[in-house]
Order: structure tokens, then C-alpha cells, then sequence
């Protein structure tokens, strides 16, 4: 990612790749599938990404995992286009780690094209850091953030080149479900304000900020001739964050996803855990949480293994449905781009503010994190006059009728719909936290509410700039048909 | 709008209401751990013959029936010993609206037929299908009835219907349990479509460029209770969701999804067990998606089912879940605590300048020589929209009169109003109430105006009456008698009035 210079080309020098050889729709050619998933577990203490404080792991509750799809079109022995879909079990893919990954594959890879290997996080809270600096580490005994990043690289590489290596003729059926996984987190109260994770039981709670999507885009790829899909691509508008405070490595509810899913007939096909717009969400039950509470002692089982029960049952009842639709005659376009995007503006008072709080923070000591948090906000306000917009990476790809669009954000959900409302593809699977990590995405009614994920220190992007993503998003999906 | 009854004659039933409801005797402040007693019945409440269909801006005779509207009642008591604590009659029809006067008027039709019930605590809900007859004469043009049964022979017919089995399910109660559960499925979607401009529009379009989100929430919680016989068999099933019966519409008789519920669930537990479909508040909500439509309707293809039949799936199955689950937490001794509370919310004030409004489009249709056969509905609503103003400035038509039920059963609340209530105002209900499960339940007997549309102020913020009858519809004034201001007094009052049954 890199700041772009000048407003007047918010969609200049945009890396338009369509395609490895001709840039055109690869209708009717072969479809080379290949699959693989290794685990990303480090192998000692690593501090945990995604909440102010420095937590270090204390143990492994369950492996975190990286699984991979690679899918080439060939058409007269000829690569005409190709992408390697990768789903990790972590906080996100800051830009540090997506450098390293793909220099790394540039190097050992090259007939992998490293800037068509997408990179996506689940999210959950209870992976390990990636970028030095952000937290406090203690040096002796803990992976640092760059060895894990080396970890990774060195993981990932091994993943993809094997996927890549696996891959045989095949073909994808598409379908959709229904899960009750998400919850719009922002509570709004009398007065117009919102609050993330706010009480609702106060007399002054007035509903819940926006919508929610209980949709399940599902994708299978199937190798020829096998009775069972390789894999399933699983679009949920939800982050993996059920057990986000927990100071033990957890894959979250994918963990437990992919543990009631692979068994039986579907032991070893792997499983793609892709966040959809979701900045606004997450698995946090909002209100009736007792009664929900209530349900899972009859069921005997965590949340995480709720929402995983959820989950699988509607992948056996669609993968039941659809694989008899198995495509491999289809359209097959892949296309990244730059999107130069408008930065939300730090007001004067903003900065203000937060150079207030950062000195209030350092007469007390520590809150280190905190502090660089607004220190950034600091630095935005005087940087944002010559560095006006932030470039994106966009993939969007066609697959028979289905489109895939990403963006690096937790983009909040009305972009998200929007982006399906408005796309002319069948079904359109939306994934946020992907190739990047620029922060949360709120709509122009979180703004005005505030609270947590749509105040200025969030968020790099603002409302102005979310409508130029979704408006480019859509332009880049309905271009390919 | 004429109520069916003389004003006289209801000022009577609501005395005699608020006095039975607010008799210590019979609503007792706290329901002990009882004897609970279940009834249950279904009516047959499909004409077997032509008759017109509600629901739409004109007059659809429906000749064929695709499936049949029932009415389900469940009877419950609270007993120690042969001492009656407390008691309600719930009944889910499968009607559009129960519109002004025909819950009273089905009370007195049952007067006398109910020993020791108090017709103050019988509770009639619809389930909002839009393919079911007509109730109110006057709501279209007579002559456009052609030879469908009128709603003046309709009504009698109902009551006779539904009255037979709520005798049925009164007198066959006996010594029951009850059990509780949530589930999910996703039946109900937020309709109200917003624009980079503002506006919004019920069912807009989302594939225009201007399309900038949905705007509220939505619950697809399934809140079910399920009642026994003495040996544990299910005798009834109570489902609340958030949705209206609307998932297909057209012009034959239906009861939409629910008919698709109970089917799966009567081939399961057997055809004799009342399911009783309620609508929690969906005042926004339909079971049609914004998005996503083409895809979901290949899967109803894949699965050879139609979307209402595909809703009553997912509703069925997240019914079957959950009532194999709760079946290990089954009760017996459960108290029961019936409050019936009349309400008055202050009306939504009609502007001057929508007076203007509506006094031009009655004007405007009052000068066609030839009315389109919509007009009747539009001259209606404009019209009364008008008269709304008139009334005010004599001072009257300030408050809008209602029934509010509440009822403690277990660790269940629930609690009704006559409003299709947007979903807003249920969360609040629901995250504020004490009580483990809040079953809500709009469209519950509307008193002796319309109720229509209750909705929230980010709604109303979607458009202004104007002479376009469907702007911003469901949040104008032409189909709100209550506001915001009295959405959140409703929403006070029902918390205010569960927790009173929850203290200590």
C-alpha cells in the first residue's frame, strides 16, 4: 500500500492485470484446480494481535491454519489467467507481512504470480503480531513479530507452491445458505450517539445502528472424477472474534468450522474462511444473551462450536444441492488494481484532541499502544495536505457466475450490500481484510453516531472514500460482464 | 374510516375491559408456581367460495385456494387446585390485519359461551397474509366484490369459526406443560431501501447506482414455545419471528408461509397440533430480500420448492432444532400472569402542509370522471389523512386507543400491540426486558382505529407526504396514527409493564 500524491488521479496509475496473457475473459477454457492447508501455529510464545494491550500466547487452544486454492485457466496449453486464494487464521494482513510474502514468492515462485495470490485474514483476535513497534515485547522468550513474519513466509511459500503443484482439471459449483453468525455491534441510544459493544438494556437504547446479513455465499471447487469437493470457500459477514480476549492461539470459529465439517465423506476437503463486509459485526450477541446462553447448555457446546454447527450444517445442505452443477466450461477473469482512495480528513479539533490525550497518557506512563494510536492521528492531520488519497488493493475476479471483489479493511456492511445490490454477477462474495490492513470503513451514519470503528483515529478512509471503493468495486465486477 | 361498531357500543366493551383487566381478583399481581392448564383448536376460517383479497391497493377476487387459512387457538390456564389464577386465549389467524371493531365484536359473539374466561384476556393476532379476504365493507368499492362473498357475510362466518374453536380449546384445556426455546432462521428482511439522496423506498430498487444501503436492522431470531399434554405429547406450538406472511402474494387464497410451517410440522407431530404463527415487530420487514434474489431463487429451484415453501423450511426446521432440544426442559409448574393494560399513545400530529397534501389528492381524485380502481384506496387514505386534521384542530384525535397484553409465562414474556411496529422498537422491548424470552407480537386486535404503521425517526427521515402515494410508504403520516414520539411510550410502557411481573 502507498500513499498517492495527487487527488486528481484517484483512479490514476491503477495496475490493471486482466489476465496473465491477453486480458480478456477466458470463456471456455480449462480449469486447473489444486488445493492445500498447513498450519501457521508458531512453535513458541508470540504476542497476540488485535487488542490495545500486549497479550502473550500462553498455549494453544487450537491450531491456526492457512489453506489455499489455486486455480488456473488454460486454454491451449496456455496459462490465460490464474489466482491463488489463501485464507489465514490471522488478525489481519498488515503490509509488512504482504511485502514479505510476496517477495518471497517472486523469488522462489515465479511461475506463481505473486501479485495474484490473495491473501485474506479471518481475523481472529488470537493469532500473533506482525508488525514491529505496535506493541510492547518482551525480547527473551517470545517469537518476535518479524520471525513470525519469516515463519509465515516461509509457511505460506511451502502452501501455495503446493497448492499450485496440486492443481488438476476441475470445477466450481456456487450456491447460498443462510447463518445467523454476525451481529451488527453499534448501539445507538436517544441522544444519536453509538457505541460499539454498547449496553442495550438502558432505557435510553434506541435499536441497533444498521443492518446484518445472515447470507452464506458458498463456493466448492471439485477436482474431476472425485466424489467430494477439494474445497469450500466460505463468505460469511462476520470476523472470527468470538473469543477474541483469550491469551491462547484460537483459530476461532473456523477452527471449530473446519472440525465439524471434515468428517465423514468430507474428511480432508479443505475449508476457505473468507470474511465478508463486516466492520460493523461481529459474533457478539447484542441483547438476548441469555436466552442464546441458555440454548447452548441444552446443546452442550461453545459459541464457537454454535456458530460452527450453523455454519456446516448449511455447507452439507447447499454442497448437497449444488454439486450436481459442477462447472468447468466457465468465464475465468482475474484483475487487481490500485484504487487511489480519498483519506477521511483530520479535523484541526481531532488532532487537537489527540495530541491532548497522547501527553494525558504519557504523564500517567505506559499506554504505549494507545499513544501511537493517536500519534497517528497526529501524523495524519499533518501529512493528509500532500497525501490526500490511500491506494487500495482491489481484486475482482469472475467465476462462471459468481464474482469475488476484496478490499483490505473491515469495511462496514453497507458497502458490502451494496456492492451485491448493484453487481451483475449471480452472487457476489465480498472479502474484507484482504491484501492490506487500513482499518475500519464506516458508513456516513456511523460517523455521525462515533464510538469505536468510526471515529478519525479508526479510520483512514472515511464515508467519501467507502463510496469511491464500493463505486470502483462495482465498475471492476460488472467490466468483466 | 367508519368502525364496524357504534362508538357507544365500544365505549362499553372498553369499559367493561379495563375493569375486568384492572380487577385485582382476576389479575393477580404475580402468577405463583401453578398448575398450568393447556387448550388448544384449529379453525377452518376458508370460505368455500369466491372472496375478495386485502392487502392491496385494489380489489384482487381470489377464486382458487392454494392452501387454507386457518385460525389457532391456544387456551391457558393457571391453576392451584380448582382456584383459576389467571388465563389467556391467544389466537393466530391468518388474516391481514384485525381490523377496528372485529375483536370486540368477536368477544361479544362469545359472550356467554366461556365459562369463567374473561374476554378481556382473549387476543387475536393476523399474520399480515396479503391473500386472505377482506374484513372491513367499506374498504373497497362494494361493486368490485363482484361475486365473492362479501365482508358482511365474511365476518359473522369467522366468528363463527373461530368461535367454535376457541369453545373447543377453552373447554378441552387440561393439565399441560410448556417449554421454551430460541432458534434462527432467516424469514424476515429489511424492505426500506435508501438512496445517496435520503429517500427511501419500501422494496426500491437496489441495483442503482443512488442505492447507499438497507436501512435498519434485522432479527431473524425464532422464539418458539411448545405446550404439552399430560404425557409430554405436543398438543400446540407458539412461533414468533420477525416477519409478515408476504412471501408470495398473487391472487389466490393463502396463508404464505405459514401454511408451509405447519404443514412440515403436522407431518412430524401430527396434523392435530395448533401451531400458532405470530408476527414479532416487522413494521420494516417482509420475508423478500433487497439483494441476493436471483441466487436465492435458484436454490428454491435447486430444492423444487417455491420461496414461501422455502420459508416455511427454514422456519420448520429451526422449529424442529429447537424443540428437540428444549424437550429435556420441559415444565409443568410455571407461573402464569395475564395483564391486559388499555393504552394511550399520543397520534402523530398531521402537518399543515400535509393536510395540504392530502386535501389536494382527495380534490383531484373527487374531479376524475372516470376514478382508476386504485383511487378508492388512495381517496381513503388521503382522505383520512385530511379528516386527521380537521379533528385536531377541534381539539380532537389526539391519542390513539389501545389494548396492550402482557403476559409472564415461566421465564417467557409476552407481549402484544395492534401496530405493524417497526423492528426497532422490538429490539428495545427485547433488551430491556427481564425476562429470558420475549415473545412480541404485532398486529394483536387493533381497537377502533386502523393502527398501520408505527415507525422510527431515522424512517420518517426518508421522505415527506407528497401526492406519490408510495413515498416513503409505511412512514408517512397517511399511514402512521402513531409516531415515533408514541412508538417509544409503547415501548416503555410494555418494558414498564414485563417488569412488573418480574419483580421479585
Amino acid at each position: 500500500m502507498r500513499c498517492l500524491t495527487r487527488l486528481s488521479i484517484l483512479w490514476g496509475i491503477s495496475v490493471a492485470l486482466a489476465g496473465l496473457a491477453s486480458g480478456g475473459l477466458a470463456a471456455g477454457a480449462e480449469l486447473l484446480i489444486g488445493g492445500a492447508t498447513t498450519s501457521i501455529t508458531p512453535d513458541q510464545p508470540i504476542a497476540l494481535d488485535g487488542q490495545f494491550h500486549t497479550r502473550i500466547s500462553r498455549g494453544v487452544d487450537n491450531p491456526i491454519t492457512a489453506t489455499a486454492v489455486a486455480i488456473e485457466a488454460r486454454q491451449a496449453d496456455r496459462g490465460a489467467d490464474q489466482a491463488v486464494l489463501v485464507s489465514c487464521d490471522l488478525v489481519a494482513i498488515r503490509p509488512v507481512l504482504l511485502s514479505a510474502l510476496r517477495q518471497r514468492l517472486a523469488e522462489k515462485l515465479p511461475e506463481v504470480d505473486a501479485r495474484k495470490v490473495i491473501f485474506t485474514a479471518t481475523h481472529t483476535h488470537t493469532s500473533g503480531v506482525t508488525e514491529e513497534g505496535k506493541y510492547e515485547i518482551p525480547k527473551e522468550g517470545v517469537m518476535q513479530p518479524s520471525q513470525y513474519v519469516t515463519f509465515l513466509a516461509d509457511r505460506l511459500e511451502q502452501l501455495i507452491g503446493n497448492a499450485w503443484r496440486a492443481r488438476r482439471p476441475g470445477g466450481v459449483s456456487w450456491g447460498v445458505g443462510h447463518a445467523v453468525v454476525g451481529y451488527n455491534r453499534r448501539a445507538v441510544y436517544a441522544n444519536g450517539t453509538a457505541a460499539m459493544y454498547g449496553k442495550t438494556d438502558r432505557p435510553d437504547f434506541r435499536g441497533i445502528e444498521g443492518y446484518e446479513d445472515h447470507g452464506l455465499e458458498l463456493l466448492f471447487f471439485w477436482n474431476t472424477g472425485e466424489q467430494k469437493p477439494l474445497a469450500v470457500a466460505v463468505n460469511v459477514a462476520c470476523p472470527s472474534q468470538e473469543v477474541e480476549g483469550g491469551s491462547k492461539i484460537n483459530a476461532d470459529f473456523w477452527h471449530d468450522v473446519r472440525q465439524q465439517f471434515q468428517t465423514g465423506d468430507y474428511k480432508d476437503v479443505l475449508v476457505l474462511g473468507w470474511p465478508a463486509a463486516a466492520g460493523d459485526q461481529s459474533p457478539h450477541r447484542m441483547y438476548r444473551k441469555a436466552a442464546e446462553q441458555r440454548m447452548l447448555k441444552l446443546r452442550g457446546l461453545s459459541y464457537t462450536q454454535e456458530v460452527a454447527r450453523r455454519i456446516v450444517g448449511e455447507i452439507n445442505e447447499v454442497c448437497g444441492l449444488v454439486r450436481n452443477d459442477v462447472r468447468t466450461d466457465i468465464p475465468f477473469v482475474h484483475t487487481v488494481e490500485d484504487v487511489a482512495l480519498p483519506v477521511r480528513k483530520v479535523t484541526e479539533k481531532e488532532a487537537a484532541a489527540a495530541q491532548a490525550e497522547i501527553d494525558a497518557l504519557a504523564k500517567k506512563g505506559g499506554a504505549a499502544r494507545r499513544q501511537l494510536w493517536q500519534q497517528k492521528v497526529v501524523d495524519r492531520y499533518r501529512q493528509q495536505d500532500k497525501e490526500p488519497t490511500l491506494a487500495v488493493e482491489v481484486h475482482a475476479l469472475r467465476l462462471g457466475d459468481v464474482a469475488i471483489v476484496t478490499n483490505p479493511f473491515e469495511l462496514f456492511l453497507d458497502y458490502g450490500v451494496q456492492m451485491q445490490g448493484r453487481s451483475k454477477a449471480l452472487q457476489t462474495f465480498v472479502l474484507q481484510l484482504t491484501c492490506g490492513s487500513a482499518g475500519y470503513l464506516p458508513t456516513e451514519r456511523a460517523v455521525k453516531g462515533g464510538g469505536y470503528s468510526a471515529i478519525v483515529a479508526s479510520n483512514r478512509v472515511g464515508p467519501e472514500g467507502g463510496q469511491v471503493l464500493a463505486d470502483r468495486s462495482v465498475e471492476m465486477i460488472n467490466s468483466m460482464w | 374510516m367508519k368502525p364496524i361498531f357504534q362508538r357507544s357500543a365500544l365505549a362499553l366493551c372498553h369499559a367493561v375491559f379495563a375493569a375486568c383487566c384492572l380487577c385485582p381478583a382476576l389479575a393477580p399481581a404475580r402468577g405463583a408456581a401453578a398448575e398450568l392448564w393447556v387448550g388448544a383448536a384449529t379453525a377452518d376460517i376458508t370460505p368455500d367460495r369466491p372472496i375478495p383479497l386485502t392487502g392491496g391497493t385494489a380489489v384482487r377476487i381470489g377464486r382458487e385456494i392454494q392452501n387454507r387459512l386457518t385460525a389457532n387457538v391456544l387456551a391457558l390456564e393457571s391453576r392451584d387446585g380448582q382456584r383459576s389464577l389467571d388465563q389467556a386465549i391467544l389466537v393466530a389467524c391468518d388474516l391481514c390485519v384485525i381490523r377496528p371493531g372485529i375483536q370486540e365484536g368477536f368477544r361479544k359473539h362469545l359472550a356467554g359461551r366461556l365459562p369463567g374466561f374473561d374476554l378481556g384476556k382473549l387476543v387475536l393476532a393476523a399474520t399480515h397474509t396479503h391473500t386472505a379476504p377482506v374484513i372491513l365493507q367499506d374498504r373497497y368499492d362494494e361493486k368490485d366484490y363482484e361475486d365473492a362473498m362479501q365482508p358482511k357475510e365474511y365476518v359473522p362466518w369467522l366468528y363463527e369459526q373461530i368461535g367454535e374453536a376457541v369453545v373447543k380449546a377453552w373447554e378441552n384445556r387440561a393439565a399441560g406443560a410448556v417449554a421454551w426455546g430460541l432458534g434462527h432462521a432467516v424469514a424476515g428482511h429489511s424492505r426500506r431501501v435508501v438512496y445517496s439522496d435520503g429517500s427511501v423506498r419500501m422494496h426500491g430498487d437496489a441495483s442503482v447506482p443512488e442505492f447507499r444501503g438497507i436501512e435498519g436492522y434485522e432479527d431473524h431470531a425464532v422464539h418458539i414455545l411448545c405446550f404439552y399434554d399430560a404425557r409430554k405429547r405436543l398438543k400446540a406450538a407458539a412461533i414468533t419471528l420477525a416477519t409478515t406472511a408476504q412471501a408470495e402474494g398473487g391472487s389466490k387464497v393463502s396463508a404464505d408461509f405459514w401454511h408451509d410451517v405447519r404443514r412440515l410440522i403436522h407431518a412430524r407431530h401430527g396434523a392435530e397440533v395448533s401451531v400458532l404463527g405470530f408476527c414479532a415487530p416487522a413494521g420494516d420487514q417482509t420475508p423478500r430480500a433487497q439483494v441476493r434474489r436471483k441466487s436465492e431463487m435458484r436454490m428454491c429451484e435447486f430444492r423444487g420448492l417455491t420461496y414461501s415453501q422455502e420459508i416455511g423450511r427454514r422456519v420448520a426446521s429451526a422449529f424442529e432444532d429447537v424443540a428437540g432440544v428444549i424437550a429435556k426442559d420441559i415444565r409443568t409448574d410455571v407461573p402464569l400472569v395475564h395483564r391486559a393494560v388499555p393504552l394511550e399513545l399520543p397520534a402523530r400530529i398531521v402537518s399543515e402542509a400535509e393536510y395540504a397534501v392530502a386535501r389536494k389528492v382527495c380534490e383531484d381524485i373527487d374531479a376524475k370522471q372516470t376514478p382508476a380502481k386504485s383511487d378508492r384506496w388512495t381517496r381513503t387514505l388521503y382522505g383520512s389523512v385530511a379528516d386527521r386534521y380537521l379533528a385536531q384542530q377541534k381539539g380532537e384525535a389526539k391519542t390513539y386507543e389501545m389494548e396492550l397484553h402482557v403476559l409472564r409465562l415461566g421465564d417467557v414474556a409476552i407481549a402484544t400491540n395492534p401496530f405493524e411496529l417497526f423492528l426497532d422498537y422490538g429490539v428495545q422491548i427485547e433488551a430491556r426486558s427481564p425476562a429470558l424470552q420475549t415473545f412480541l407480537i404485532q398486529l394483536a386486535g387493533a381497537s377502533r382505529e386502523h393502527a398501520y404503521y408505527l415507525p422510527t425517526p431515522r424512517a420518517m427521515a426518508g421522505g415527506a407526504l407528497n401526492d406519490k402515494p408510495f413515498t416513503n410508504y409505511s412512514a408517512t403520516v397517511m399511514t402512521n396514527m402513531v409516531g415515533p414520539e408514541g412508538g417509544q411510550m409503547l415501548v416503555d410502557r410494555t418494558v414498564a409493564t414485563i417488569q412488573e411481573l418480574w419483580k421479585d
